[in-house]
């Protein structure tokens, strides 16, 4: 199937931007599907759609389509969007749109096997599932806009997807809440030499991760909104898909369907510059020990957050310390391996246990380059990961 | 159909609405224009249409041609626009004027759209830099050189103005802009702030910023990579090309002959360019005589030295701007304790800066004092006996009357200043001050410092004197 795209560029559009079906209503909509892939359907669709009420009530709406291609699920907040293949049974072609927060709370409720039927008559629409039977309103689907694919999707890259999934829910968290500079807000995506390279800073740390790509030709580089990419990490299916970008918009299409974003439109910042060239002293510390050690002084901190770390070469120990005036202090000391001068630094202890979500090696390497200047946090054997983060004020 | 302007369903107050607002819009100015398409649209669509689909867009400009560009904030709305209002959009123009031919549709850079209100983080944590290192690749401009942050002084005032004006009206009132003053006095901070203001007061039109290093290195590549065409309608698309340090263009015969076409080329068709160099434009070695002319025939304005309420003014604005108060001592102590370049003046204050942010408070006197003393003098290798002999010289006076018991007025006064600068600038006790110089007690020391001190604060020349003779100690 991916083959088959990759060779045909142009059918993928024509696949997945046909023109909005223009069905006369004397063809009415009847579909039934099983109800676990109706279930799974609607909870990855209704993702898509808009939670706001304000806007277009069309946009709060899963649009349902059944014609030759099957049963589709559509959904868009005109951020992100998807068109999401169901495998079903169709009796009779038609579109509907249903409200979105409707279908998710029908198709929670579902309990036993079986099927679902969907059955389209006037401005309703009837849903029978074994002995239950109730009847929806519609809402006109005229407004519901199209899905845009990228207008000349030359780059593109095919990779399984379970690697793009875990890349942003792990590094999503890093990027900037505020929406102040919506480059911050994102993740930076870097496609060079077969490498796909994501970054995501809020300025108080960074992570950047690389993933090795089996195609080597493909450059080019894309800012997606977090929030975005997190929408889409969930629904993105585990087997290869294709990545495809062009300058406003991102596409990831699999058999199952397509998912676009809307791609931030701002300049990166050149974050490589401040990535500290030279360290003064670095520790490699046992993952597990840091964790616990991390977790304990965490409850100590004051309501800054702050927790101090001392690399004692000496002694060959690493020290975390935290005092919060009402409560007490803390000190925590773990073996380590440390070379370099001794150094104090203080940071906020999310910044710090955040780290630990961003790989799986077993220990972890710190390199601090002196007072005020940012940590650099990697994994021992683990050079896909690199973690930036800013210490505090002493 | 569209053309024959057939008489529209609108009610009687929409008719009565437009006419006025007809009357009264300046049709050439994107944002009244837009106004005016938005109330029309507004009654002629949903509201719920109207809030999802019109909220984030504008006009970014009219082109010469009749098209009218509208950006939108993303691809869902230039889809849904070219497929829904198009002809809604385009009917409605038409209904204003003729001149408008077509609408186009540009998705816009984010920053461009109304920025949302700025929350803080308050956590006390330092922020990666990012700032300082963020350039716009599209432009070279580095967004941190705006009017905002640049210091308007007695020094700098005319070049400023000059700057203003030829924003005011570009390409037609000084072209080419010729800025020229020694390293470090704020020309680099005062184009790019052209080109930053240019780029927000003129939307949608080009500005291109670099040094004529890059000009030269760019002109060689493309020589070889035989793609010289391509290489100058480059440089010939914008509408403001701004060129710095144009005097290492001396001696490159063939770079500076692609700069006289271009040159040419975009004073030709008014565009605003902007020059910078260390020296007026007839004093550059090795340039030719023509380019010479053309770089002097707009304006060409020197950038003095900055006096000392400039300079304070420098320090406490950069200060401030990291967000570090410091008290007034510090500033004119920052600001008078060297002279010439604002660029080390500026090298000072990040130095105190970082030391304010790795103490957690702003600094006082003696601790600045203390922490500058690498960027003011020496300290190594300068001897008593060295101070007095360069003292001695400056005022005329034999030095061995330094160390005598002698109080002639003209021996008094280079005496106390030896003593001044030994405390203030080497931190020499007073005892051993007292002691090297001819074994005079510590209070006649300490008198002698004071009186300096307040003299100096009344006494102008007093102060250019002793700088003086700190530029000869170092």
């Amino acid at each position: 199937m991916i083959e088959y795209f990759i060779k045909n560029r142009v059918s993928i559009c024509s696949v997945f931007n046909y023109p909005l079906i223009n069905t006369p209503n004397k063809y009415l909509m009847n579909i039934s599907i099983e109800k676990k892939t109706f279930s799974e359907a609607v909870h990855i669709a209704s993702r898509f759609a808009e939670r706001k009420s304000t806007t277009l009530p069309v946009l709060s709406s899963i649009l349902i389509i059944a014609g030759d291609e099957g049963i589709k699920m559509r959904a868009t907040n005109l951020e992100t969007g998807i068109d999401l293949k169901v495998e079903g049974e169709c009796k009779g072609d038609g579109v509907v749109a249903i409200p979105a927060v409707l279908l998710q709370q029908i198709a929670s409720s579902l309990t036993q096997d079986g099927k679902i039927t969907l059955e389209h008559t006037g401005d309703i629409v009837t849903i029978s599932s074994g002995t239950g039977k109730s009847t929806i309103k519609t809402v006109p689907y005229d407004d519901f806009p199209s899905i845009p694919f990228p207008e000349n999707p030359k780059n593109r890259i095919v990779l399984p997807g379970i690697l793009l999934k875990n890349l942003f829910t792990t590094i999503a968290s890093c990027a900037s809440a505020s929406t102040v500079r919506p480059e911050l807000s994102s993740i930076y995506l870097s496609i060079e030499g077969g490498v796909l390279t994501s970054v995501a800073t809020d300025s108080f740390r960074l992570a950047e991760k690389k993933i090795p790509l089996s195609n080597k030709g493909t450059q080019g580089k894309f800012l997606i909104p977090a929030k975005n990419a997190l929408d889409i990490a969930q629904a993105l299916p585990d087997d290869d898909i294709i990545m495809s970008f062009d300058e406003h918009q991102c596409a990831f299409v699999s058999p199952n369907g397509m998912l676009v974003s809307r791609l931030t439109n701002a300049v990166y910042p050149d974050y490589r510059q401040i990535i500290p060239k030279e360290s003064i002293v670095e520790a490699v510390v046992l993952r597990k020990d840091f964790e616990a050690a991390l977790k304990r002084t965490t409850i100590f901190s004051d309501i800054f957050q702050k927790i101090r770390i001392s690399f004692d070469p000496k002694k060959n120990i690493f020290s975390l310390f935290a005092k919060n005036a009402d409560i007490g202090e803390s000190n925590e000391t773990i073996s380590a391996r440390i070379s370099g001068s001794s150094l104090d630094l203080s940071f906020n202890h999310r910044y710090l246990s955040a780290a630990l979500s961003l790989t799986n090696a077993e220990s972890l390497s710190l390199l601090a380059a002196g007072i005020g200047r940012p940590l650099i946090i990697k994994g021992v054997n683990d050079t896909s990961l690199l973690y930036l983060v800013s210490p505090m004020n002493q | 159909m569209i053309l024959t302007g057939s008489p529209r369903k609108t009610s009687v107050s929409s008719v009565f609405n437009k006419g006025i607002l007809q009357n009264i819009m300046n049709k050439a100015d994107p944002k009244e224009l837009w106004e005016y398409v938005l109330t029309q649209v507004e009654l002629s669509i949903s509201a719920a249409n109207f809030n999802t689909w019109f909220r984030n867009s504008f006009v970014v400009r009219i082109g010469e041609d009749g098209v009218l560009y509208v950006g939108v904030p993303s691809q869902f709305f230039k889809d849904w626009y070219l497929k829904k209002f198009h002809t809604l959009l385009l009917k409605i123009v038409r209904d204003i004027s003729y001149e408008f031919r077509n609408i186009e549709y540009l998705i816009v850079k984010d920053e461009h759209r109304k920025p949302p209100k700025e929350v803080k983080p308050a956590r006390g944590a330092l922020e990666l830099p990012l700032d300082e290192f963020y350039i716009n690749k599209s432009d070279n401009l580095n967004p941190r050189y705006t009017f905002d942050t640049f210091v308007i002084g007695s020094f700098n005032n005319l070049a400023y103005s000059a700057a203003q004006a030829a924003l005011n009206r570009p390409g037609i009132t000084y072209n080419p802009l010729f800025i020229y003053g020694d390293t470090g006095r704020g020309k680099t901070h005062l184009i790019q702030a052209i080109g930053n203001q240019f780029k927000k007061q003129y939307l949608g039109r080009k500005v291109f910023y670099l040094t004529s290093e890059k000009f030269a290195v760019d002109y060689t590549d493309s020589v070889q990579a035989g793609s010289a065409n391509r290489f100058k309608d480059k440089y010939r698309q914008y509408d403001l090309l701004i060129m710095d340090d144009v005097q290492f263009l001396s001696k490159k015969e063939k770079t500076q002959e692609e700069l006289f076409h271009l040159f040419n080329a975009l004073y030709d068709t008014n565009k605003q360019i902007i020059f910078s160099s260390d020296r007026a434009p007839v004093s550059i070695p090795d340039i030719a005589e023509r380019l010479k002319g053309r770089l002097a025939s707009g304006m060409a304005i020197n950038i003095e030295e900055p006096d000392t309420e400039s300079r304070m003014a420098i320090v406490q604005k950069k200060a401030a701007s990291h967000g570090v108060m410091l008290s007034p001592e510090v500033i004119e102590y920052v600001a008078t304790s060297m002279s010439g370049s604002i660029r080390e003046l500026e090298g000072m204050v990040n130095n105190i800066i970082c030391h304010t942010q790795v103490k957690g408070s702003a600094p006082d006197l003696a601790e600045v004092r203390q922490s500058l003393r690498s960027f003011t003098r020496p300290q190594k290798n300068i001897s008593v006996k060295n101070v007095v002999d360069k003292v001695a010289e400056f005022y005329g006076i034999d030095e061995e009357s330094i160390y005598e018991k002698t109080r002639r007025r003209e021996v008094v006064r280079p005496r106390q200043v030896i003593m001044y600068i030994l405390r203030e600038d080497f931190n020499i006790s007073y005892p051993t001050i007292g002691t090297k110089l001819g074994g005079r007690d510590h209070t006649t020391v300490i008198h002698s410092c004071e009186k300096i001190k307040k003299e100096i604060a009344v006494d102008n020349e007093l102060l250019k004197e002793i700088q003086n003779i700190r530029t000869l100690l170092v």
